[in-house]
């Protein structure tokens, strides 16, 4: 009996030393846990079909299995997605999806980064380039090759010197396939604009007969939402809200970033630019003029309270209610919200976007699409098969997966007429309002960050229905028709200004703040500080506003603020010398 | 808690011979042993990161730039010193009073229920009050918000006070720093209520009900038999318990701060593990979020002992 004892224990005892040592060897190939079951000898048996890009090609008969990991705001797809299906039909693909919302990502990203282990393709909006620094992505320099990645190395040849990153070892490298506003061909697109604006209600603007919307102020605005609100108490039987803050942990942006607006300047994050010096503008003139004027519409009952206790799913299905009159966003923070409110038929409860300004400044909400740099797919260190996984990426932006993506399936989600336009039926494009239907029949989330052909196809198709002019009109609801007629535009960006060439630097908000350093820490407290005192002051007694401004500037002072104005201009700096 | 098995007494015995008398014991304590140093001793190795700058790309510890005392010195000092001491003081704020109240309510619960001589009614009471222990932080947070916003988003709160008059406008509760340590112990109280009265109704099926007898016949009431036998036989579970969880207090809990903390109220909401991740995770500054590791271990075992000491004087239960 004792013997048995001292064998069991024996065996305990070498079982956990094999557990340290297998635990140890385990960190490096991650891959292999997650079912990447490609065939290590099948890019060598098929050599002849790897011929045209150098690279193995996908096909049912070696089916891979991809982990892909993705910061969207939209949601994964459902589990009998057709286009999956096709995926796996065409090219023996299977991916599994790990999708997080933007606004836990910069978390998720840290313990990833500490934890050393990552999906086989990282799709990120990653401004701080942490996933490069942090050593998680491979460079893809050696595949962006014209007998390699053909299609991929198409996509960023033009744009080499913006794309490529200083990885802390001193040499530039491509890291990240950029997944916005790479452009082919014709720009038709810009129907759909998705980027800032103070929006308003479409009904408030019909009820108040459509009123010239050119030299919009802040107090126009909000006094075309206090008649509404006097007028209308109450939407659907709940209490009308008149201006509602979306803030929560990742978009604080959306309490900070106004003021550059109303003195029209362009989105450039946290600071301002002018003659080429960038400073931040969170204590100056420009920012207390906002604040304050929300605090006196907070008075006056505008301002929704909640406003900076409720989470970005509460804002959202505040939004959808449709009680909601006027909001500072972008459009795609509150795409879901929209969508909903269209599916649900209510399209006098979406929103449109205005240009408010302080008296004697030019609007500049829209700026030239600027193309994503750090935003896309990479591919990870963890990644078992680095040439299937390029090969995947290569393969979806061909123009056929590209259609399929953005279009669909011909002869089911469009029809070519005989001139070989694309268009779509009027069930075609009702289904498509289907939040449902979409989770079945598109791969939305995989495609917000894909490398996408923007733009035209060299058929002449707009890339998506929506920027391809007739389509998007006949796709707008009859009320929605009238609206754009009302005031005589064709186009949601119409309601937007004519943006300017960018400066060669801009944006701002994308250069990245070397993880750590002072001017990062700086960048943070300066939102946490935002996020503490802002709220404060807008929800405060009239009376009070002075005090805690002054307060808020104060402890402004105390933050090394200069050593991230100093990091920005260095950026700016550069971009000149090495973008220009 | 009670490895520590002596030798009967009797003639004095050399060590090896204590050794060789207890050699099953000592076989069979060591995959633990070997357990407990894997997973709670060699991680300490990682300390170091605390007086490195830490990069991740460069995986191994050893290859890291060695700064000293930096991180320290970053952490207690200027802006984030203040905010280092203030989220100090929010988490024991936050701990004690869930810790106080937490005690206070399971005893008196496990009390009343052990008092109850409806078999099948006292069974139902400890399954719904136990119940909401297997709910996640953010399912309770979410019902939390809910409960506490405005009436229009469904706050029942403000809806019931409203309707009994006993305010006019509704309060927002998540938007007042002075009610959030209230609403994390509150949470707390409500979440893990039941589950905690299952320690202590354990103990007191352990009271030898003779006393309980005996009692009656000295014509002991109701509440003198609460009072003088129920309590003092559970009392050595107390005071272990206790012991235990001053080793807690630097762990307010993680979730419900981060899902009700907002800018309004991060005065008294903010906490060291909120700090950590803000600082440590998302600005992926490591060594900061190291150099806060260390000190709450520091202060935690400071704490046991410190309370293990005290118990010890005051001739009660010792954990050590």
């Amino acid at each position: 009996m004792k013997r048995f004892l001292v064998l069991f224990l024996v065996a305990a005892l070498m079982l956990s030393v094999v557990g340290c040592g297998s635990k140890d060897n385990g960190t490096g190939n991650e891959g292999k846990d997650s079912g990447q079951t490609q065939t290590d000898n099948g890019s060598t048996d098929n050599g002849e079909s790897t011929e045209a890009s150098g690279l193995p090609a996908l096909s049912p008969d070696n089916p891979v299995t991809l982990s892909v990991w993705i910061t969207t705001s939209q949601s994964a797809p459902a589990s009998d997605n057709k286009l999956t299906k096709l995926l796996k039909d065409k090219l023996g693909v299977t991916l599994t999806y790990e999708i997080i919302t933007p606004d836990n990502a910069d978390q998720k990203t840290g313990v990833m980064l500490a934890g050393g282990e990552f999906p086989d393709l990282i799709g990120a909006t990653d401004l701080q380039a942490r996933f490069i620094t942090g050593g998680a992505l491979i460079p893809l320099d050696d595949y962006l090759t014209e007998d390699k990645a053909d299609i991929l190395y198409e996509h960023v040849k033009p744009y080499w010197n913006r794309l490529s990153f200083d990885a802390g070892d001193g040499e530039k490298h491509i890291y990240i396939l950029p997944n916005y506003n790479r452009f082919y061909g014709e720009i038709t697109g810009g129907t759909n604009f998705s980027a800032s604006g103070f929006w308003i209600q479409k009904d408030v603007l019909a009820d108040a007969g459509y009123p010239n919307l050119d030299n919009m102020t802040l107090e126009r605005y909000f006094s075309l939402i206090e008649n509404y609100v006097k007028k209308y108490p109450t939407i659907d039987g709940q209490p009308t809200i008149g201006f509602e803050i979306s803030c929560p942990t990742g978009k604080e942006w959306g309490l900070t970033n106004p003021p550059e607006y109303l003195s029209g300047h362009p989105n450039d994050g946290g600071v301002v630019v002018d003659d080429g010096v960038a400073q931040i503008f969170a204590n100056k003139d420009i920012a207390k003029r906002y604040y304050q004027y929300l605090n006196q519409m907070n008075a006056k009952g505008l301002v929704d309270r909640e406003s900076f206790t409720q989470t970005n799913d509460q804002y959202q299905a505040k939004l959808a209610t449709g009680r909601v009159l006027g909001m500072y966003d972008q459009r795609w923070a509150f795409g879901n919200a929209y969508d909903a409110l269209v599916a649900a038929g209510k399209y006098e409860r979406t929103w449109v976007s205005t240009m408010p300004v302080y008296e004697g400044c030019e609007p500049y909400y829209a700026d030239r699409e600027v193309m994503n740099i750090n935003q896309g797919f990479g591919v990870s260190v963890s990644c078992q098969n680095p040439d299937i996984a390029v090969s995947f990426l290569n393969t979806m932006l061909s123009e056929e997966w590209q259609k399929i993506l953005s279009w669909g399936i011909e002869g089911e989600d469009y029809y070519v007429d005989e001139n070989g336009k694309f268009y779509r039926t009027p069930e075609q494009r009702e289904q498509q309002k289907d939040l449902v239907w979409r989770s079945s029949n598109k791969l939305e989330a995989l495609m917000d960050c894909l490398p996408k052909h923007q733009g035209t196809f060299s058929d002449g198709n707009a890339f998506s229905p929506d920027d391809q002019p007739d389509e998007f009109f006949a796709t707008l609801s009859e009320y929605d028709q009238n609206f754009l007629n009302s005031y005589g535009k064709k186009t949601w960006r119409d309601f937007l200004n004519q943006p300017p060439d960018n400066p060669v630097y801009y944006p701002c908000w994308n250069i990245t703040l070397t993880e750590g350093s002072d001017a990062q820490i700086a960048s943070q407290q300066l939102t946490d500080l935002a996020m503490k005192y802002l709220p404060r002051a807008i929800l405060a007694d009239p009376s009070e506003f002075e005090s805690i401004w002054n307060e808020y500037c104060q402890e402004i002072e105390k933050i090394n603020y200069k050593a991230y104005e100093d990091a920005i201009n260095a950026g700016i700096q550069d971009r000149i010398a090495n973008w220009g | 808690m009670a490895t520590n098995i002596q030798a009967l007494p009797g003639k004095k015995k050399g060590f090896w011979s204590i050794v060789a008398s207890q050699r099953e014991l000592i076989l069979m304590s060591v995959p633990l042993m070997l357990y407990k140093i894997l997973f709670s001793y060699v991680p300490i190795v990682g300390w170091t990161m605390a007086f490195q700058n830490y990069k991740p790309a460069i995986r191994s510890i050893w290859k890291q730039k060695w700064v000293g005392f930096d991180n320290f010195v970053k952490l207690f000092t200027g802006v984030n010193g203040a905010r280092f001491i203030r989220d100090i003081v929010n988490t024991m704020g936050q701990s004690i009073l869930t810790l106080v109240l937490g005690y206070i309510f399971a005893i008196v619960l496990a009390l009343l229920m052990n008092e109850m001589k409806n078999g099948p009614f006292k069974r139902i009471v400890q399954n719904i009050s136990y119940m909401p222990h297997f709910l996640s932080w953010i399912i309770v947070c979410g019902l939390v918000s809910t409960m506490l916003a405005v009436p229009s988003s469904g706050g029942i709160v403000n809806d019931i006070l409203m309707r009994l008059h006993l305010i006019k406008e509704p309060i927002m509760f998540l938007a007042e720093p002075k009610y959030f340590w209230g609403i994390v112990a509150g949470s707390n109280l409500w979440k893990e209520l039941g589950w905690n009265t299952i320690i202590y109704l354990a103990a007191m099926t352990a009271i030898d009900p003779s006393l309980y007898e005996a009692a009656v016949m000295d014509g002991a009431s109701r509440w003198q038999k609460m009072w003088y036998i129920t309590l003092p036989g559970i009392k050595s579970t107390i005071v272990v318990l206790l012991i235990m969880s001053t080793g807690q207090i630097l762990e307010a809990g993680f979730e419900i701060q981060y899902f009700l903390g907002n800018g309004l109220v991060v005065d008294k909401s903010e906490t060291i593990d909120i700090f950590v991740l803000t600082y440590g995770m998302r600005l992926g500054n490591y060594s900061l979020a190291t150099v806060a590791g260390i000190f709450k271990s520091v202060v935690s075992i400071t704490l046991v002992s410190l309370a293990n000491f005290i118990s010890g004087k005051l001739g009660e239960e010792k954990l050590i």
